[in-house]
């Protein structure tokens, strides 16, 4: 799997790096660092990120090879990205509060919108990558597990704890409908062989691997509280979610909740498509 | 395992039809698909529903002392209480907001204080979905997920109607919907006067004022009732409109959707009832509720504005249209400006009341001193 790996030179491409760093181990294709330059009179603060980026990589068994475009960061990303055929793309998520980010969303956030592969974004603190919150909900297929394991397996140490977490928001839409289902645990739920309870099952029948620790979880409540409850709680050095839907009638009319997570999560999040 | 090529027979042999007779087919399906029996009821309850506001509205009068009197309605604060409790007692809002539509008519409670006892019959009426649901909990429920969504359709409602109550009071003194009016016209006035009023005429020549408003109530009741079982068919498949139990929708779809349930449905309880068919397990998501009531607020009160529009009063359809205007406004400004704050305080609210036993007895005691507290005041 080859990896890009976006740098602007500031403090949140720096935590880009050191994540780039843990996950390079891992690959054997030879991963590429970005930068761009707005205009030509950036060129040298371009080079000297690209400077600063061999310095922190420098410790890798590998090579690193670094590029520099010209232009616009979101589209010199993604152009990068499609021209290469990368399979992740890591960058840092800078907190803008101006007028245009707060509407168009971040550069971050906008690659992660547009980019036709996973995106890693490094936030919070990065460490090594033992504990992974893979936050699935069921209701794509095929679902965000099968997704980040056929994606994103080259990423695994193959020592990890996974925690495969369901949240069940909903409530009775009347009173004196069944509703055992609404208060169950993950156990429970695999017991009764429940929709959430059958691919939660499967869902560790695909985590199964020597080595891997895979627990399945249900939580109660709104989804983006109770997967930030859940991240915060359990302090996970990684969060994988799944990427708003592409495209169709289902992308106007469901809530966007990757972007939701992304602004609120305080650590390393994988956003897988 | 036939189905589908016999369909396809039909449907080739149809194309082959000339145009005329094709027409003839698809309007005989289209006439034999019609529930003549709902189309019937409808009508009958339309009848019952105008024959109800023409008796409350000349019998209102006769309760005047009652409700200035012994229940002591004299100002807005009253009236809230009054309409609150009322919708207790009669456990729906409708015939209440029309009620108080005919003490304003008949000169008993001014402007402000059909506004507000309208206002109070909404707060009333969401209480009925948690009372439901306490009834199921007495039965041995559990009390978290039978009293969930009685409990957050009353914090939305509550919440957006008392933010609603300033902006209602604000239009209503300014005056600034005074001039849009929808009026039934001389001709259907003369119409409903001379089919309804020669009964009214009749009731009247030996029932007192107060026993025709009475009546005149039974009836309304008797005519929502009706409604609700002349409405079309709404089992509609979870498949049929996306996975409504398992995604998450935006909130503004949500809202569209209550908004457009309830138009047709005029009682927030059956939109609600609605989604139990729109998922395999009865199950909705609470990120789903909470804009889906607060649209159904709004076109509740569609058959408040026909109430207004038959009595002929045009500050009568002014207050209806205050009373939704100003719930919209409070809804929209939710939704673009702070509705993930707003939702988790609800979730928040009901978590705390479902909590434990102690809670949600004090917030049963509050339902009910509240609006004996405001009618007193």
């Amino acid at each position: 799997m080859k990896i890009l790996i976006a740098t602007g030179g500031s403090s949140h491409s720096e935590k880009a790096l050191r994540m780039g760093a843990e996950l390079i181990r891992c690959v054997d294709e030879t991963p590429v660092v970005l930068t761009v330059a707005r205009r030509k009179q950036d060129q040298p603060l371009a080079e000297a990120a690209l400077q600063r980026a061999r310095f922190l990589l420098a410790d890798v068994p590998c090579d690193i090879e670094t590029r520099l475009r010209h232009g616009r960061p979101v589209e010199q990303i993604i152009a990068e990205a499609k021209e290469g055929s990368y399979g992740l793309i890591i960058l840092g998520e800078r907190q803008t509060h101006t007028l245009k980010a707060r509407l168009l969303g971040s550069v971050a956030l906008q690659v992660v919108e547009r980019a036709a592969c996973p995106v890693l974004l490094a936030k919070g603190e990065i460490r090594p990558i033992r504990r992974i919150l893979l936050c699935d909900s069921g209701a794509v297929v095929p679902s965000l597990l099968s997704r980040f394991t056929a994606q994103l397996a080259d990423t695994l140490l193959g020592e990890e704890h996974i925690t495969v977490l369901h949240v069940m928001s909903q409530i009775t839409a009347w009173p004196g409908v069944p509703d055992e289902d609404l208060q169950a645990s993950a156990e429970e739920l695999i017991e009764e062989r429940t929709p959430e309870g059958e691919w939660l099952a499967s869902g560790l029948e695909v985590l199964s691997h020597p080595g891997i620790h895979a627990v399945a979880k249900v939580r109660h409540g709104a989804v983006v509280d109770e997967i930030l409850a859940e991240s915060q709680e359990n302090d996970y050095d990684l969060v994988v979610i799944g990427a708003h839907r592409d495209a169709g009638w289902q992308r106007v009319l469901l809530a966007d909740i990757a972007r939701e997570l992304i602004k609120h999560l305080e650590r390393p999040v994988l956003v897988v498509r | 395992m036939h189905d589908p090529p016999n369909v396809e027979v039909v449907a080739n042999e149809d194309r082959a039809l000339p145009a005329w007779r094709r027409l003839a087919a698809t309007t005989r399906r289209l006439w034999g698909r019609i529930h003549w029996g709902k189309i019937a009821l409808f009508i009958v309850s339309l009848f019952l529903f105008i024959l109800a506001l023409t008796l409350m509205k000349d019998g209102a009068r006769g309760l005047a002392p009652l409700v200035r009197d012994s229940f002591r309605v004299t100002n807005p604060v009253n009236s809230l209480g009054f309409g609150w409790l009322f919708a207790y007692v009669v456990m729906s809002g409708s015939p209440v907001a029309a009620a108080a539509l005919t003490f304003f008519d008949a000169g008993v409670i001014n402007q402000l204080e059909t506004f507000t006892m309208i206002t109070g019959s909404r707060m009333g009426a969401s209480f009925i979905v948690l009372f439901i649901g306490f009834i199921y909990v007495l039965r041995g429920r559990n009390r978290v997920t039978s009293l969930s969504m009685g409990l957050t359709s009353l914090t939305v409602t509550w919440t957006t109607y008392l933010a609603g109550l300033v902006v209602g009071v604000i239009i209503l003194q300014t005056g600034m919907l005074d001039g849009v009016q929808l009026q039934t016209g001389a001709v259907l006035s003369s119409v409903v006067d001379r089919i309804f009023d020669p009964i009214a005429g009749f009731l009247a020549s030996f029932l007192p004022g107060w026993a025709l408003f009475i009546v005149g109530m039974g009836i309304i009741l008797a005519s929502f009732n009706l409604f609700d079982r002349c409405l079309p068919d709404m089992a509609i498949k979870e498949s049929q409109v996306g996975r409504v139990s398992r995604l998450v929708y935006r909130p503004w779809v949500m809202f569209l959707l209550g908004a457009g349930v309830t138009t047709i449905s005029m009682s927030v309880s059956v939109s609600l009832g609605i989604l139990v068919p729109l998922s395999n397990r009865g199950f909705i998501r609470r990120e789903n509720v909470i804009p889906y009531i607060m649209g159904a607020n709004i076109t509740t009160f569609v058959d408040t504005l026909l109430a207004a529009v038959l009595l002929d009063n045009p500050a009568a359809f002014t207050v209806v249209l205050t009373e939704m205007m100003s719930i919209a406004v409070v809804s929209l400004v939710i939704l673009a400006l702070f509705y993930q704050r707003f939702e988790r305080n609800s979730l928040r609210l009901v978590a705390a009341i479902t909590a434990s036993n102690r809670n949600l007895a004090v917030f049963m005691v509050v339902l009910f001193v509240t609006p004996i507290i405001l009618l007193l005041l």
